[in-house]
């Protein structure tokens, strides 16, 4: 039962970090239906100007500011150089320029910082706490935390602002709502900044448990990614869910079935959803109109 | 500025022809010609810097001292991208310039085993650093270990761990690649021969985000002692936070990544305490001693087995050129098995017939982040 | 259902001409020379595993040019099968001591049903999905490559592979592999003028089109899958005897970004650019070596050109110079003259040609269809209409096969059809056009109508590619196009495009074909010209059930009107009772 439940802490720690990064994901395919696969490297880049910041001696949280403003930057240099030319083409080749442009992502951070795995501090002085049985990781309960926030605050930034409100629009029916007066293009680049600052915010969190090193991105990326089918591309909902429940598959799997297949259950889970419920948990299945 | 599909062609184009120019430019001389196979792309690129200034550092040296033959030695890289397609070509790319008298190979046993072919069918020296007790027992007479093979780290840490700290009930953890199978697999045979089989014996996929699970099953293990063969820094780190984390302190004896420098900087407290196997240990020799001053005064960094096992065989090699009196394949061959009582870097090297320089390993110790030479565990046979 | 199939622009598709191998005969003798300078030439060490690597990659490219060139799915786990045909010789020849060549087969075969299986996820999957799914796969396979030790030897990787007795040296196992690659190259290069090329093709530019055309989009993707998985299987294997070395490492999900890199480099529409594309990217890295001196600058730079690649040579340098070729090559005029279209439907059933009976369709709670019957008599024009969402376009996506019924039964020609696919209801022998057209926008006007005359179970079309060419030709000619039948697609005016759906149609020669809104977009000339064309059509014998919102067009051509209003059958019977009857009027103009 103790054993049980260390693990089920841990399932949740690492499935909110899928889900954190899941929802950058999510965001990109809603608005572009595009999936980005460069959404780790998002990650990784963040962690690494968080690195560079921290030893230029910039107080922690003025680190993580000017982290998260580069990955803004690096959002719209993004959207401008690969998603935006390619915007009225099919997926086929967006989904190649955007692995182009993860190759290119993680190589110019290894060009520039070197292959060294690096160390980022957490957030917290104490490192965790012992809650009976059970050892919480202070990094984990703040990811944890943070995810929670996020979903809250996605919720109300799609239902109750008017900027969400275009945001979803835009990516429901792009032809009405450009009738309608907002700027398809601006909505675009606001969810590739917002994505690209999500990413990134997961990438900082995530750091100090996993350290700060150039696969650190796609790693997590590929196992997002298959939460986000878990949960039904396109619901913000189910990257949340579909996370965490690789998240507990993943650790559980390795606890009672084997630890070297863990990356396999992942991907057996994800076959499995494919072939049975294309849909996801939530997802709806949309045909094509003759 | 507008980038038409014409300047994109036109821009391909002269991409493409680019090196043929850069590449004639290049001149020939009169030296004594080493190839090495190293990674400078890939995973292992930053060990691979290591190793090239480590084989550079041994050159400068036998040039000052004279040279090879009387000509000056000259190392020449080629990136092996940290893969074994990339070592084959980087291979058979110094293979063929016929004035290469001899190789240094890889430190990644797959690496080696993937360039073996060539290296019988071109039949010249190679130096290697790749750890699996195969490579040099396979019939390939052209590859000479640098490093004491994974069969004697094994039994280095199962003698030391079994004898030294007195502990019975084993956790094995290792890689489940190609260097922490073997590795795990001569651990347990070790145990096996000393009578104690591991409690536990658990592999892990490289570049996991969590050990939870398998640290549990240490602890549920019961096991009072942890053998382990990690590869990459960032996995050992990783788990090693969270052995602590959980409340496991049992003592630890790990493979060399356990005392590599990355491998401190990441885990910091978390590996104190803990006892590594060192095929290179600053404390454990005069040369090793003798290296460490050299390559902290060039590189300023603390020295480590990458560079240290490429040092040694430029001077094995050098040594064994220079005895010989050819660069005749054959000659060299000879001259380093022959080889007997060389004081290296690494350790004092006894060339066996199979290839194998070193027979033992050395015990180091963390003590709050430091590395202290512990003890030096010799085998005979 | 899949994402919309416009995936990537294709070159312009090769011109047809008769496959005598005569006429390929400089092709052969070019391949011979290079299996004979391959066989002769002293390469050293370094040239020659350049070359070995470059001869089994392109053959693995091959089969991308196949699933995504031809048929435009997403592969990327063609690593994995090329470690499954790599591994088959690998383990085969060391520890089983099987024959090389029994090995090679066995891999291309393992390689084979694994591309089938994969193949089979595209029932439901397509896109993203699909791209996730053969990730998936890759990771799988590199798992146990790595964890099946007792199987593999796990990350030592197989040492020692055999070679073939006949092809001990390197230099005649080089040219060996040159000649597979000559070989393989030649016919994956006539695949696309084969019928399952066209398949694939039709596939790619238009699942749905393709489907009501006879072919079966699903089988077609499992061939593409199993056709690429093949040629992987067979290069990897290809491979292993070259290096005599396989690990788990050189099948990784990265190398499979290479060889689709390699594809998009050298254009995924043809071999010649999996040749080109693979040359280069094996050749760049070498030949860019000094960049390697600082870590990471390489690949950056190579993610970069992945990028620019994609953005300003869609179709890859063997797109960008085959475009530039034929604008200097003249037009190739189309075929002579031919008889005139002979239709002749098929009378099996009675009376009655088409029989609905009780048809609904439900989408969740909307009854977009609700208990229609509808009795089409042999011979002349039926029209189907009602005020918009009155489940008009509903119904003929039903009786097509698109959507499948929630109850009902659709007998056509005395064969129930309630539950067939789209292509077996072609196959029976019904015909459609679509009211946004869907044609098969990368071909000609001529390859178009040839798919349409490929539908099994057409009598009107004799044995061999000529045949299909005549028939084709007849209904170009019959709608008034056969001067412009080598023209592509988009080069013919909106009203040409539907009348080449029509001819496409007429050439697999239905019992019925179905128009869906026909007049919809075209002008008044263009309306006119087509009510002729409907006549003409009619006039053979050749049953017509339309869709149109031109009351004029319905009231001239039908002779038989039924009409829908909220999914229910609210009229029916001969066109004028019909059309005064006052629940239509009231359908049309709103009640009081």
């Amino acid at each position: 039962m103790d054993l049980a439940l260390q693990l089920l802490f841990t399932g949740i720690g690492i499935g909110a970090v899928y889900a954190l990064v899941a929802l950058g994901f999510v965001l990109i395919f809603r608005a572009t239906n595009v999936v980005n696969f460069a959404q780790g490297e998002f990650s990784m880049v963040a962690a690494y100007l968080m690195v560079v910041a921290v030893e230029a001696g910039l107080p922690y949280w003025a680190a993580f500011i000017v982290a998260l403003l580069g990955m803004a930057l690096l959002g719209v240099v993004f959207n401008l150089g690969v998603y935006y030319p390619l915007r009225h083409r099919s997926y086929l080749p967006v989904i190649i320029a955007t692995i182009g442009a993860s190759i290119l992502l993680a190589n110019s951070v290894l060009a520039i910082y070197g292959p060294q795995p690096q160390v980022l501090e957490g957030w917290f002085e104490t490192p965790g706490i012992q809650v009976g049985p059970v050892y919480l990781d202070s990094q984990y309960l703040l990811i944890i935390g943070v995810t929670i926030c996020l979903v809250i605050f996605n919720f109300w930034f799609f239902e109750k602002t008017l900027l969400g409100k275009k945001l979803q629009a835009t990516s429901q029916d792009k032809e009405m709502a450009s009738l309608l007066g907002i700027s398809v293009s601006t909505m675009i680049m606001i969810t590739f900044i917002y994505s690209a600052v999500l990413g990134g915010l997961a990438g900082i969190l995530v750091a100090p448990v996993l350290f700060v090193s150039i696969q650190m991105g796609s790693t997590i990326a590929l196992k997002a990614f298959a939460a986000t089918i878990i949960g039904g591309f396109g619901d913000v909902a189910g990257a949340i869910i579909g996370g965490l429940a690789l998240g507990l598959i993943e650790t559980f799997g390795a606890a009672y079935i084997s630890v070297p297949y863990k990356d396999g259950f992942a991907f057996l889970v994800l076959i499995a959803f494919l072939i049975f419920r294309p849909q996801g948990i939530f997802g709806e299945r949309v045909a094509e109109k003759a | 500025m507008r980038l038409t599909r014409r300047d994109f062609a036109a821009g391909i184009a002269a991409g493409i022809a680019a090196p043929y120019l850069i590449k004639s430019a290049h001149a020939q001389g009169a030296t004594i010609k080493i190839g090495m196979c190293a990674p400078v792309t890939g995973p292992a690129a930053e060990s691979g810097g290591y190793a090239i200034k480590g084989a550079k550092l041994a050159l400068e040296a036998v040039n000052k001292a004279g040279g090879i033959l009387g000509k000056q030695g000259e190392l020449i890289v080629e990136d092996d991208q940290t893969t074994n397609p990339g070592i084959v070509l980087a291979f058979s790319k110094l293979a063929s310039q016929p004035d290469i008298v001899g190789f240094l190979g890889s430190i990644r046993s797959t690496q080696v085993h993937a360039m073996a072919p060539d290296v019988i069918k071109l039949g010249k020296p190679v130096m290697i650093g790749g750890t699996d007790p195969n490579l040099t027992h396979m019939g390939n007479q052209w590859l000479f270990r640098c490093r004491p093979n994974d069969s004697y780290s094994g039994r280095v840490i199962a003698e030391y761990g079994v004898t030294t700290l007195a502990k019975k009930k084993w956790a094995v953890l290792h890689s489940t690649d190609a260097f922490g199978t073997a590795g795990g697999k001569a651990l347990t045979g070790a145990l096996e021969k000393l009578g104690a089989p591991p409690v536990l014996d658990q592999g892990y996929a490289n570049q996991s985000q969590d050990f939870t699970p398998v640290v549990l099953a240490i602890k549920q293990s019961g096991a009072d002692i942890l053998g382990s063969y990690f590869t990459f820094e960032n996995d050992l780190g990783i788990f090693a936070r969270q052995l602590r984390q959980l409340g496991v302190n049992i003592p630890w004896v790990g493979s060399p990544s356990i005392v590599n420098i990355t491998a401190l900087k990441l885990a910091g407290p978390a590996l104190y305490n803990t006892y590594g196997v060192a095929d290179y240990a600053e404390d454990s020799s005069e040369g090793s001693k003798a290296f460490g001053k050299i390559y902290r005064d060039a590189v300023k960094v603390a020295p480590d087995n990458q560079s240290s096992w490429t040092f040694d065989a430029i001077n094995v090699m050098a040594q064994a050129i220079n005895k010989a009196g050819t660069t005749e394949p054959a000659k060299i061959r000879e001259a380093i098995l022959a080889i007997r009582k060389f004081a290296g870097a690494e350790g004092e090297y006894n060339f066996d017939q199979n290839g194998d320089g070193l027979h033992g390993y050395n015990i180091v110790k963390n003590e709050k982040g430091n590395i202290t030479f512990d003890k030096h565990i010799e085998f005979n046979d | 259902m899949s994402a919309p199939s416009d995936n990537m622009p294709i070159p312009a598709p090769i011109i047809r001409s008769k496959p005598l191998v005569v006429r390929h005969l400089p092709y052969f003798i070019g391949a011979a020379i290079l299996v004979v300078l391959a066989a002769n030439m002293n390469f050293d060490g370094y040239v020659h595993n350049i070359l070995l690597q470059a001869t089994t990659f392109a053959i693995a490219v091959f089969g991308l040019s196949v699933v995504l060139g031809l048929c435009g799915q997403i592969n990327l786990a063609q690593a994995a099968f090329f470690g499954l045909g790599a591994y088959a010789v690998g383990i085969g020849t060391t520890d089983l001591q099987v024959s090389f060549w029994l090995c090679l087969v066995g891999g291309c075969v393992i390689s084979l049903l694994a591309g089938a299986l994969l193949g089979m996820s595209t029932l439901r999957l397509g896109g993203h999905y699909l791209a996730m799914v053969t990730i998936s796969f890759q990771q799988i396979v590199t798992l146990v490559m790595i964890n099946a030790i007792w199987l593999t030897h796990g990350p030592d990787g197989v040492s020692n592979i055999k070679r073939p007795d006949l092809f001990q040296t390197s230099q005649s196992y080089l040219a060996f592999c040159v000649a597979m690659l000559a070989i393989v190259g030649y016919m994956v290069w006539h695949l696309s003028d084969t019928k399952l090329g066209r398949a694939m093709r039709a596939v790619r530019d238009n699942e749905l089109a393709a489907g009501v055309n006879g072919i079966d989009v699903f089988r077609t993707k499992i061939y593409a899958f199993a056709l690429c998985a093949l040629l992987g299987g067979l290069a990897g294997g290809l491979f292993a005897g070259g290096f005599a070395y396989v690990s788990p490492d050189q099948f990784s999900f990265a190398e499979s970004i290479v060889f689709l890199t390699m594809s998009l480099l050298g254009g995924v529409g043809s071999p010649v650019g999996s040749v080109i594309g693979t040359g280069l990217l094996i050749l760049i890295p070498e030949w860019l070596r000094f960049l390697k001196s600082v870590p990471g600058l390489y690949l950056a730079i190579y993610g970069l050109f992945v990028i620019l690649i994609i953005r300003f040579m869609p179709d890859g340098i063997w797109g960008f110079v085959a475009d530039a070729l034929t604008r200097w090559r003249a037009k190739i005029k189309a075929p002579p003259a031919v008889a005139a279209l002979q239709l002749k439907p098929a009378t099996i059933g009675g009376d009655i040609v088409l029989e609905v009976t009780g048809l609904s369709k439900h989408f969740g709670g909307l009854k977009a269809v609700d208990g229609v019957d509808i009795a089409v008599k042999r011979g002349g024009v039926h029209a189907l209409i009602g005020p918009n969402g009155s489940g008009k376009t509903t119904t003929l996506n039903v009786l097509s096969g698109l959507y499948v019924a929630t109850s009902g039964r659709i007998v056509l020609d005395g064969t129930d059809i309630t539950h067939m696919p789209p292509h077996q209801r072609t196959a029976s022998g019904l015909g459609r056009t679509f009211q946004n057209i869907r044609l098969f926008r990368s071909m000609t006007a001529l390859e178009n109508v040839e798919i349409g005359a490929e539908r099994p179970g057409n009598t009107m079309v004799g044995k061999g590619d000529d045949a299909l060419t005549e028939r084709a030709m007849e209904a170009l000619t019959f709608v008034g196009l056969g001067s412009r039948a080598n023209e592509l697609i988009s080069s013919f005016s909106y009203g040409h495009q539907r009348l080449i759906e029509i001819a496409r149609a007429l050439a697999s020669n239905p019992t019925l074909l179905l128009l869906d809104e026909p007049a919809a977009g075209l002008n008044s000339t263009e309306k006119l010209e087509l009510h002729e064309l409907l006549k003409r059509i009619a006039a053979q014998g050749l049953t017509i059930l339309i869709i149109d919102h031109d009351m004029t067009l319905v009231s001239e051509a039908a002779q038989h009107i039924t009409v829908l209003n909220f999914g229910r059958r609210i009229a029916d019977g001969e066109s004028m009772a019909v059309l005064r009857h006052p629940d239509v009027v009231s359908a049309y103009l709103g009640s009081e």
